[in-house]
Formats: structure tokens, C-alpha cells, sequence
């Protein structure tokens, strides 16, 4: 039993078994970004409905819905802020949000948080937490995965920036599959469940018996996904470390 | 026959009595030599697979639909004659090798390239398979071909009532192949006897050398790679290959590719880029395979790779959608200048059973949710993802699939001409604008506060910086 109080002030990690619980964006976002420097970017973007979609409840109602419920308008926040005195570029997604689903507006705010990066040249931190694309928008969803990684190709590629992804509880799906593993490092929270896959899937389609902890952060690792695994409580300077031996490099020809 | 450089069909010797097509016999002079070689038509108006298949009784739709030239008459009756002969020599490593074990003069004329390709007509003609839909269709048929043996068996002429029957078939068939609706064309997509990736490519190239494996360990069957040339020009060709009975899709993975399979994708798109060739690929794929040796092995940073890089690549690209197009399986080879899709095929980001399951919480609400999602060629041209939908033959792809193949030709060249004016500079720019684009999003209108009371409001005080503005 973990008393909210007590568990939000060790950032929702459980003090016995070092357990990292889903945390929201904001929570994320505050302790990590220096005081009176955050801009946020794209505030009002928010999702519309594509398809005129329609199950038990419209897509449109269930929006709305999420938005009363969550305190925010999509499943990402992005902005500019300095973090330890270098300005860098998060965005951070959120899983309660529709179950953190990537759709256009999602989509649409990390592109442009990238091309924004580009720009002025910043270092760009992506958190990801979704459960994959967005159902209800339909083959539109699906495209957010290429057009955010060409925003990346040329972030990446020709401009030679850093891209630090941070994977968290849990990242599965078109994240895993597009901009979640393309990056320059990537870091995973301990025990975070990442997957291309669920493990629903690979029982119900395949009929394979999936092994405790094979999806978890320290299988991945194991089997060179992933380049670390960092504490909650450590990313704030890991991330500050890494910006600084990066930017100490002696032999940069763009 | 003629030897020109067409794609030629080797046709064994070793299949028994009983398999049709690929059985021939061997009656040349020369001896050890177990092979005959077999000339595609290219000037008939049937392509490869269908002359092959036309040797045996073939289906009543499919012959009154087709015309063959004197010519493929010829061969077809020197084919029958062949397979009607009851002496046949076995060859023991048919399976393994399409090559004959020593080769003959004859065999050494002209391109050596087909007997590279291990991809071979069947030995047994696939059983029909009738979708739901068309049954209306099989009663008439059905009726016309009573008639026809009643009128064989007593001599009288019934061939007013047989015209009569067949002229309302073929009005029944434009009717319901004219109109589709988008949980007919999901099961016209998936059709068992859809042309393959490989019978497309066998019906539009001159020159087909298919390439293999990823030089890290594996070369995965659920993904084909090959050059090939397409009216003297030379292309790189990839795509998901399903297979073409239950044997060949399981040696294919049905067509659900590895880590393994995107990454010799790329390591074909980028040997393409270096050399020159244009890029072609095909989906065909109910989705990437969600095993746990797939998820050991990376799939997601496999396809999330294969992004990236596509965006890159300094030739011009253009997929085309023959059959499924499952979700991240597909968009890893998906990346392109030009989407074509065939106009039965579909393009979803879950497959309406899945999508079914999560947000119906039943299975049985797939046919709502293919029409939900949106996911056929027309649907999808509207919302901008695909830029052209090829047309199939009256009767899908499935019935007439040289005629599909040659469509799709000409649409490739089409767009292929155009975007071989750009430079690579602005290819890159068109490529990445086209995905640009896509996505709808609302804004411009201030949200109402309770809707962002979980957003960390802006506390910067910059003096001079404005707010961030896109250039």
C-alpha cells in the first residue's frame, strides 16, 4: 500500500521494490524543467474527428470526455525549457490521455516540437508512454508514424542533432515501431513494458506462451535494444550529462 | 516457340502423373537433359501463369474472358500434349533445385536468369474458393452448365436459354463487382488465390533476378527482393509474398515479416540508391509477425529504421498496395513518392478484427468496424493518403490477373516517368511533403480552460523572445 502523498514525492517509485508507476505528464515535466523557463508549444492543437468514427461512442464524445477527465487536450505536451541550464526540447506524452493513443494532433505537435528543434538547433527529449496509434482516426494514425520519422531523418541525419528517446510504462505499439527506438540514445525506465507487440496479441494470434518479463525493459536491454536503463530519480542529470559530452565533442564537420 | 529474353517457366519433369501444370515430359534427344523449356507469350494477351494454368480444363470464367493468339494455341497444345504422356523420368532434387541436374545445349540458349527463380507454377491446380458473396453468381453458373450437358446428352439445342443465362450472369457480375462494399472488398483483398507479389512481377517484368538475405544471418521468405527490368528500364522490386497454398504460406510466415525482413529491405533499398535503381514496393501483408523471436530480435526498431531511412533514399519510390496493407508491417516498406493501391486492396492501421475486439469488445463487430475505419483505396484517396487506385478486372484481381498485372504496369510507368524528372533534392522535399500533410487537427481556437488545467502553463519571462514561432 503506497500512500499517494508519500509515493508523488519519491516520483511514484515504490520505496521497496523500486517499481517505477506510471506518472502523468505534468508531474514529468515539472521537477525536470528549471523554474520560469518553460514555453509550451502548440497548447490548442487538438484532435478532430477524420473518419465521422462511430463504436459504442462517437469519437468526437469520447474527446471530449478525456479532455474533462485528464485536464488535457491530447495525449502529448510539448514546449521548450531549459533543464540544468541547457535549453532542450521535451515532449512528453501521456498515457492517461485515451491510453496515450498517437493520432493527428499527437502526431502534429511532435512534428512540429522536431522541426522547431531543428530550427534553433536544440537537443529534443521525447518521453513516450502510448499504447500505439489511434484506432479511431484510422490509416491517418498510421501515417503519423512516417511523417514523424522524416521529421526525424532530417532532424537526425542531415543536421546531426541529439534525439534522446525515453521509454516509459508502457510504450507499445506505433511509438515502439516509429520514433520511440529511432533514438540517438535511448533510455528506459526500469521495469517499463515495451513492445512492438502486446502480449495479448502474440497469445490470442499465436497461441505462444509469452515468459514473465519478456517485454520488460530489462529483457530489452539485455538483448541490445536499449542503450540504458535510468532511475526516475537520476534523469534529470543523466540527460544534462549527456547533453554536455555530447556538445564537448572536439571533431564536429557539418 | 520463340526464344526471346522473356520470363520463362521451367517446368519440371519430376512431378507425377497426376500434377498437372509443372509436369513435362521429357522426350528431347539429348538425353540426360530432364527439363523443357518453356517460352513466355509475350505477344498473346495472356501472361505466363495463365497460359500455364489455361493447359488444364480451366475455369468457365476465365476462358470466356481470355483470347489466345495462334501462337499460344500452339503452346498450349504442345503443353497438353506433354502432360498427356505417361512416361515421365522422376527427379529426385526437384524441390530444392530448379535447375536440371546437367545441362543441356538447348538449355544454355539465351538469359540464364529463369533458372535462378525457385518460384514455379503449382503442381496442382488450387481448388476454387467462392466468397459469400458471389454465390448468386455460382447458381447460375451452375444452371448454364446443367443446361450445356443436358444438351450434350440429348443433341437438342438449347442454346437460346444457355445465351439468355449467360448475358443476366454477366450483368449480375458487373452489378456486384461494380459495387463493392468495403467488408466485400476486405474479403476480395484477401482472397486466397489473389495474384502474389511474385505472379505480378513474373507478369510485368522482362528480366526478373531476385536477391536474398540481410548479411546478418537470415534472409527471410516472408519478404522477396529482387532487380528486374520493366521496358529496358531496371528497378529494385520489394515486397511481401503470401503464399499461393497453405504449404507455401507457411514457408512464407504468411507474408508477416521479421526484424530480419525489414532489415534486408534496407539493405536492398540502400544498395538500390547506390547503384541507381528506382524503387518499387509491394504490400501485401496482414501485418508485421508478433512473435516473441521477433520481439527479441528488435521488430519495432526494425520498421522504426526502415522510416527514417526511406526518407532518405535519393531515388524515387513508389508502393503500391496489391493486397492487405497491415498497419507498421506495411509502412515499413511503405514509405514513397507515390501510394498506389489496387482497387480491391485495403490499407488499415488494425485489422478490423482487432479493432473489432478493443473497441466493440466483440469480434463479431468486425463488418462495423471495416466500415468505420475507412481502410479501402477510395476511402483512402479522399482522405489524401493514396494518390491513385489502380483498377482491377471485372471479377478481381483473382479472376483475370494478367490483365490486373498489366494495369498496375501502366500505372507505375506512369507515375515513375514523372517523378524520374525530379532531382534527388526534390524528391526528398515531395516525399516528405507528401506525409506532411496527412493529419487533421483543430486549432486556432482557444480551448477551454479545463481542458489544459494539466498542462504546465507558460512561466518563461525571456525578456524580448516572443513566443515560438515556425518559420
Amino acid at each position: 500500500m503506497l500512500h499517494i502523498k508519500f509515493s508523488k514525492q519519491n516520483k511514484s517509485v515504490c520505496e521497496e521494490c523500486g517499481n517505477h508507476l506510471s506518472m502523468d505528464s505534468m508531474e514529468r515535466i515539472k521537477p525536470s524543467i528549471d523554474p520560469n523557463t518553460w514555453i509550451p508549444l502548440d497548447e490548442d492543437t487538438n484532435s478532430k474527428d477524420v473518419l465521422s468514427f462511430c463504436d459504442e461512442e462517437s469519437y468526437e464524445n469520447r474527446l471530449i470526455r478525456s479532455q474533462e477527465k485528464t485536464g488535457l487536450p491530447e495525449a502529448v505536451q510539448t514546449g521548450i525549457g531549459y533543464s540544468n541550464g541547457t535549453l532542450i526540447a521535451p515532449g512528453v506524452m501521456d498515457f492517461q490521455f485515451m491510453g496515450g493513443s498517437m493520432g493527428s494532433a499527437v502526431g502534429e505537435k511532435i512534428t512540429r516540437l522536431i522541426e522547431y528543434a531543428t530550427q534553433k538547433l536544440l537537443p529534443l527529449v521525447l518521453v513516450c508512454a502510448s499504447g500505439g496509434a489511434r484506432m479511431q482516426e484510422g490509416t491517418v494514425s498510421l501515417m503519423q508514424m512516417a511523417k514523424i520519422s522524416s521529421a526525424l531523418h532530417y532532424y537526425q541525419v542531415q543536421k546531426k542533432l541529439l534525439y534522446i528517446s525515453i521509454l516509459t510504462y508502457p510504450t507499445t505499439g506505433g511509438v515502439t515501431a516509429s520514433f520511440g527506438m529511432l533514438g540517438d540514445i535511448i533510455i528506459a525506465e526500469s521495469k517499463a513494458y515495451i513492445a512492438f507487440a502486446s502480449k495479448r496479441v502474440i497469445e490470442e494470434t499465436l497461441g505462444q506462451k509469452v515468459p514473465d518479463g519478456f517485454q520488460l525493459a530489462e529483457a530489452l536491454f539485455e538483448n541490445g535494444l536499449l542503450d540504458l536503463i535510468v532511475p526516475r530519480i537520476l534523469i534529470k542529470g543523466v540527460l544534462s550529462e549527456i547533453s554536455d559530452l555530447y556538445s564537448s565533442v572536439p571533431y564536429r564537420k557539418n | 516457340m520463340e526464344a526471346t529474353c522473356l520470363p520463362r517457366i521451367y517446368v519440371s519433369a519430376s512431378a507425377k502423373a497426376s500434377s498437372g501444370l509443372a509436369s513435362c515430359a521429357s522426350t528431347s534427344n539429348t538425353g540426360n537433359s530432364s527439363w523443357r523449356r518453356f517460352s513466355c507469350l509475350r505477344n498473346s494477351r495472356i501472361g505466363v501463369m495463365e497460359s500455364l494454368q489455361m493447359s488444364q480444363n480451366f475455369e468457365f470464367n476465365n476462358w470466356r474472358h481470355t483470347k489466345m493468339s495462334k501462337k499460344s494455341v500452339a503452346c498450349v497444345q504442345v503443353l497438353r500434349a506433354k502432360l498427356n504422356d505417361t512416361e515421365r523420368k522422376t527427379h529426385d532434387d526437384d524441390d530444392e533445385y530448379p535447375w536440371p541436374q546437367k545441362f543441356g545445349t538447348e538449355d544454355l540458349e539465351g538469359s540464364p536468369l529463369p533458372f535462378l527463380s525457385r518460384f514455379k507454377p503449382l503442381p496442382n491446380k488450387p481448388k476454387t474458393v467462392t466468397l459469400p458473396f458471389e454465390i448468386p453468381l455460382l447458381e447460375i453458373e451452375k444452371n448454364i452448365n446443367k443446361i450445356r450437358e443436358t444438351a450434350k446428352a440429348t443433341g437438342m439445342d438449347f442454346s437460346e436459354q444457355v445465351n439468355e443465362l449467360q448475358r443476366k450472369y454477366d450483368e449480375m457480375r458487373k452489378e456486384l463487382y461494380g459495387q463493392l462494399s468495403p467488408v466485400q472488398r476486405l474479403s476480395v483483398a484477401r482472397h486466397p488465390h489473389r495474384p502474389t507479389f511474385l505472379e505480378h512481377i513474373l507478369n510485368i517484368t522482362d528480366k526478373w533476378l531476385e536477391l536474398h538475405g540481410d548479411r546478418a544471418g537470415c534472409d527471410d521468405p516472408a519478404i522477396v527482393t529482387g532487380i528486374g527490368t520493366i521496358d529496358g528500364m531496371s528497378f529494385m522490386f520489394i515486397g511481401h509474398q503470401k503464399g499461393r497454398n497453405t504449404k507455401e504460406n507457411i514457408y512464407r510466415n504468411f507474408a508477416m515479416p521479421g526484424p530480419e525482413g525489414y532489415r534486408k529491405a534496407l539493405r536492398m533499398m540502400r544498395h538500390a540508391e547506390h547503384h541507381g535503381f528506382p524503387i518499387l514496393t509491394f504490400v501485401d501483408t496482414p501485418g508485421a509477425y508478433a512473435g516473441l523471436h521477433a520481439e527479441e530480435h528488435g521488430q519495432g526498431e526494425a520498421i522504426a529504421k526502415n522510416l527514417r531511412e526511406m526518407f532518405g533514399l535519393r531515388v524515387p519510390i513508389i508502393t503500391t498496395v496489391i493486397g492487405e496493407g497491415g498497419s507498421g508491417g506495411a509502412l515499413g516498406i511503405g514509405c514513397c513518392d507515390k501510394m498506389l493501391m489496387l482497387e480491391n486492396s485495403v490499407y488499415f492501421v488494425a485489422s478490423p478484427e482487432a479493432c473489432a475486439a478493443i473497441l466493440w469488445r466483440t469480434a463479431d463487430a468486425a463488418p462495423k468496424a471495416t466500415e468505420a475505419m475507412k481502410i479501402t483505396a477510395h476511402e483512402l484517396v479522399e482522405l489524401d493518403v493514396v494518390d491513385e487506385v489502380v483498377k482491377e478486372p471485372l471479377g478481381g484481381a483473382h479472376g483475370d490477373p494478367y490483365s490486373a498485372s498489366q494495369n498496375l504496369k501502366e500505372a507505375i510507368m506512369r507515375h515513375m516517368k514523372d517523378l524520374l524528372k525530379l532531382d534527388p533534392d526534390s524528391l526528398l522535399k515531395h516525399r516528405k511533403a507528401k506525409f506532411r500533410k496527412i493529419g487533421a487537427v483543430q486549432e486556432g481556437v482557444k480551448l477551454d480552460p479545463r481542458f489544459k488545467r494539466k498542462m504546465k502553463p507558460r512561466d518563461a519571462h525571456l525578456d524580448g523572445e516572443q513566443p515560438p514561432q515556425m518559420t
